[in-house]
């Protein structure tokens, strides 16, 4: 049953926006992985078992594309009804590729970017990922991309011909885009990048017909810009309410006050809340904006439709690390500990904590350390939902700060994790990174100083400090016990998250070159593959013509690759990431491409040889 | 021989009222914190006592390797006036590395204009005295008497340096926001938290030109000479002074007076130096004349 729902939006032509169930339903489909998430739970999680404990170890490669593009290749490609859509790091490529005839190209999407927004862009060129819009009666179906130099572009589907092109960001003030577009019923849901840079973080939504900007909601700034719902937070007020936006900075200081979001984003229909998170207040120099910093570093609820925010809980008050909250949201509904069913979100922060909400309500149900080591926070109040914090790992401008866990990269970074409903737990690939802060301050001519700080990273205590490696862990978690069921260390940091299947396997990528498949229930490597080059994408399934396909991005690149992307030396280039991951070299190399697995290989070109050959006898 | 110091040097004050723990946080980061000396080693080389050798950095208009900055010339005068060979010893690396890198070393043994009283080292008594001046198109028509001044208005984009006296002064008197990214558009958006970016005086005085940037706030040595030889006629101006004090009683610093600087076991160069500049004098201020600096009083 269709419903129809009266969006509020700043012009004033009313938007009559339709509830996307065509897409609701296309993600239930095996065949199908229309959202980066596989469906609005983002669960990376598929009910497929044709692949499963017993067989995995007989995946092999059944078909390969490579994309034509170096860097690091993040996100995961999509799937809608036979056709496989994969997109590139800049310059934002993206194949409109046949399952039937796999790695044939059935259009190709080229755009032209100025290559100035490369200098700008923080972490590498990448870019996590397409967004798919089925079409309705009268609209063929529409993919939507993201450019590094700003701009969000509607193509046809079928065509790849542009239909709607609108800049979001400018690059020309140091801001990008790399995140994938989140399509929501008729709207194409944008966030923001460049928050080092003063860029003051917004999240906007575009009607997917003609790319007209819809709402905005910025993360700092008077209430009017936030967006607060008139219950704002009337759940949960010891999260704090209206006015924060501004009074929790000193002077204007919100204006440049950073709080993007590039990461991932989750949908419940029943609420009709998008869920997200934003990113690091700005500058990095924490003695320059004293304050809670509100609301940077926040997980947010906002309906869909106005941008309204019901809900926003700081994780990361005051930030001194660079914590940026923009990490994954899987939604799942759990028995709490007191036996009542609750709908949730869980979320992996940068920061180390494993935060889960109420999704209706924004209330803290738990908040828990991914690993014992973390220490810039000794617990979580669960009733203020406030950070106990240890000064000894805080980093201040007169004070030289070692071994504080997790370093500036997080326990977890960009990697879209899963959740497996029917074991009811979250795979999370982590990363074991530490790091100690160094302030500095150097005199020049006329009163000058070079203020600035010099960040060193390392594998945290439970990995090989003098070697640099097991900087990362892959984990089983129980958010409602806050128990992990198994861990595993891995040579490098598991960057790009992991997938769970009904098969009971957990699939993911590595930076040294794997793509691999554990035991779900005891974390044992049943199956790996040593891919073309790192990983800093996750794994998706699907399945064609009764056959069920694996599928990972290989390219390895991304913040952890910018020593190897760039040819730096110094270890404390890329805030010391260049330092952290200089082992990396020794397994691999820059690729960029897609690697295709099913069982025994098979593939339309195994069941008949023949098969898309060029005729002889013509 | 280590150097650590809580005196700040002369004049060099970097105090911004807003930030007020900001500004605590340097003091005591200044007092508490080694400023990147090392010790020196015992028995380096000294190289010969015929020769002058200066660490140099290229860093137009103050050094390049050509030999034409103003402070390479007035190098090669002061040498001359000592009786000695000029020796060059260029660093890779931006100038602001040349005290810890080079000089502490002892892969050389001067560096040219640094701020008269710098912890670090000993200096000379100084041989120019100048302070950031205010650079603007003419038909601009801008004044500024002071930092009250109704004409600020004026001004949205200013090209300044990172980390020096007038960004301080434009978050006093709010205008740090709306400048911050049009700031970081000078060092191409590169992350300047843990690596030294210097924006190209040239740079910032071409911004200024082509009216991307209202104005420049620039310690006058460093853009004299391109704003001199602009053929679109620019008015440059001291900035006023900071009159108000902060909470605790201090104001932000536009003038420095500069000076020679040596080793601090290095009294011997250093009376050797004084001597040079008192006889060499007039002809470092044409060369300062030349380029186009206003010159104050060398006493304060």
């Amino acid at each position: 049953m269709k419903r129809l729902v009266l969006a509020v939006v700043m012009g004033t032509t009313a938007l009559y926006a339709h509830a996307n169930d065509k897409l609701i339903e296309l993600s239930k489909s095996n065949s199908n992985w229309v959202l980066p998430g596989k469906d609005y739970s983002a669960t990376n999680y598929s009910p497929m078992d044709q692949i499963n404990k017993e067989n995995v170890a007989d995946l092999r490669p059944a078909w390969t594309f490579s994309t034509g593009v170096l860097n690091g290749h993040e996100g995961t490609p999509l799937v809608v009804d036979g056709v496989m859509y994969i997109h590139t790091p800049f310059p934002n490529n993206t194949y409109a590729v046949s399952l039937d005839e796999p790695g044939r190209i059935l259009w190709s999407h080229k755009p032209k970017q100025s290559a100035a927004a490369r200098s700008v862009a923080c972490c590498d060129v990448v870019n996590r990922g397409l967004g798919y819009w089925p079409g309705d009666d009268t609209t063929g179906p529409r993919i939507l991309k993201t450019l590094l130099d700003g701009h969000v572009v509607a193509l046809d589907a079928e065509t790849g011909e542009e239909v709607w092109k609108v800049e979001n960001s400018d690059y020309r003030v140091g801001s990008t885009l790399t995140i994938a577009p989140f399509v929501v019923k008729d709207l194409v849901i944008i966030g923001s990048s460049g928050a080092e840079l003063g860029v003051r973080g917004y999240v906007t939504a575009y009607n997917v017909h003609t790319g007209e900007q819809v709402w905005r909601a910025y993360a700092t700034g008077p209430d009017e810009d936030i967006l607060l719902a008139d219950n704002f937070n009337a759940h949960v007020p010891q999260y704090g309410g209206r006015g924060l936006g501004v009074s929790t900075w000193e002077g204007d200081a919100w204006k440049i006050g950073g709080g993007t979001n590039w990461g991932w984003y989750a949908y419940d229909p029943e609420t009709n809340m998008i869920y997200f998170g934003t990113g690091n207040p700005a500058p990095w120099n924490e003695t320059m904006r004293p304050g809670d910093n509100k609301w940077t570093m926040a997980i947010w609820g906002r309906d869909v439709d106005t941008g309204q925010a019901r809900f926003a809980y700081q994780k990361t008050p005051h930030d001194e690390w660079d914590y940026a909250g923009v990490n994954v949201m899987m939604l799942s509904e759990q028995k709490d500990k007191d036996g009542k069913m609750r709908k949730l979100l869980t979320h992996p922060d940068r920061n180390g904590i494993i935060y889960t909400l109420d999704r209706e309500t924004g209330e803290l149900v738990s908040a828990d350390k991914m690993d014992d080591t973390v220490n810039w926070v000794k617990h979580v109040d669960l009733d203020t939902g406030l950070p106990l914090r240890d000064p000894e790992f805080g980093t201040r401008m007169d004070h030289k700060a070692t071994d504080i866990c997790p370093g500036a990269m997080g326990y977890h970074n960009q990697g879209h994790d899963s959740y497996d409903p029917e074991r009811q737990r979250f795979f999370l690939g982590l990363n074991h990174i530490c790091m100690d802060w160094e302030p500095f301050m150097l005199p020049y001519r006329a009163g000058q100083f070079f203020v600035g700080a010099t960040l060193s990273m390392y594998p945290g205590p439970k990995g090989d400090r003098q070697n640099f490696v097991g900087l990362g862990q892959v984990k089983s978690y129980d958010a409602i016990s806050g128990e992990f069921d198994w861990e595993v260390m891995e040579r490098f940091s598991v960057w790009g998250g992991t997938m769970a299947t009904a098969g009971g396997l957990v699939f993911y990528g590595t930076l040294d070159g794997f793509i691999k498949a554990r035991d779900a229930d005891t974390g044992d490597l049943l199956w790996k593959y040593r891919l073309p080059s790192g990983v800093i994408g996750h794994p998706m399934t699907y399945e064609h013509d009764g056959v069920q396909y694996v599928a990972i991005f290989y390219g390895v690149g991304g913040w952890p690759g910018v020593g190897l992307v760039f040819d730096l030396d110094d270890p404390t280039a890329g805030l010391g990431s260049v330092g952290a991951f200089k082992n990396i070299q020794h397994y691999t190399q820059m690729g960029g491409g897609i690697m295709v697995f099913s069982l025994d290989g098979k593939s339309p070109y195994t069941e008949d040889i023949e098969f898309a050959e060029y005729p002889s006898n013509s | 021989m280590t150097s650590t110091t809580s005196t700040t040097p002369a004049g060099a004050n970097p105090l911004y009222r807003w930030g007020k723990r900001s500004l605590a946080t340097l003091g005591t980061l200044m007092a508490g914190l080694s400023l990147a000396c090392l010790s020196t080693t015992a028995g380096a080389e000294t190289g010969n006592a015929n020769e002058l050798r200066i660490c140099a950095a290229d860093e137009a208009p103050f050094s390049q390797r050509d030999g034409e900055g103003f402070e390479n010339r007035i190098a090669v005068v002061v040498a001359e006036a000592m009786g000695r060979t000029p020796k060059f010893v260029y660093s890779e690396r931006p100038g602001i590395w040349l005290v810890r890198d080079y000089l502490d070393k002892e892969l050389c043994d001067v560096v040219m204009g640094l701020d008269k009283g710098d912890p670090r080292v000993l200096t000379t008594r100084p041989y120019y005295r100048t302070g950031y001046v205010v650079v603007t198109r003419k038909d601009l028509d801008f004044t500024l008497s002071d930092w009250n001044d109704d004409n600020l208005a004026k001004l949205t984009n200013i090209a300044v340096q990172l980390g020096s006296p007038p960004v301080e002064m434009l978050k006093a008197i709010g205008k740090f926001e709306t400048n911050m990214n049009y700031m970081y558009s000078l060092i191409d958006f590169k992350q300047p938290r843990n690596q030294y970016v210097r924006v190209d005086p040239a740079r910032m005085i071409n911004e200024v030109i082509q009216g991307k940037a209202d104005a420049a706030m620039v310690f006058a040595s460093e853009i004299a000479r391109y704003v001199k030889g602009s053929t679109v006629p620019l008015d440059m101006a001291l900035l006023p002074p900071d009159t108000v004090p902060d909470s605790q009683g201090r104001t932000i610093e536009f003038v420095y007076a500069e000076s020679i600087a040596v080793r601090k076991d290095d009294q011997a160069l250093l009376d050797a130096l004084n001597e040079a500049l008192d006889k060499a004098q007039p002809q470092i201020n044409e060369i300062l004349q030349e380029e186009g600096i206003p010159l104050l009083e060398l006493e304060s």
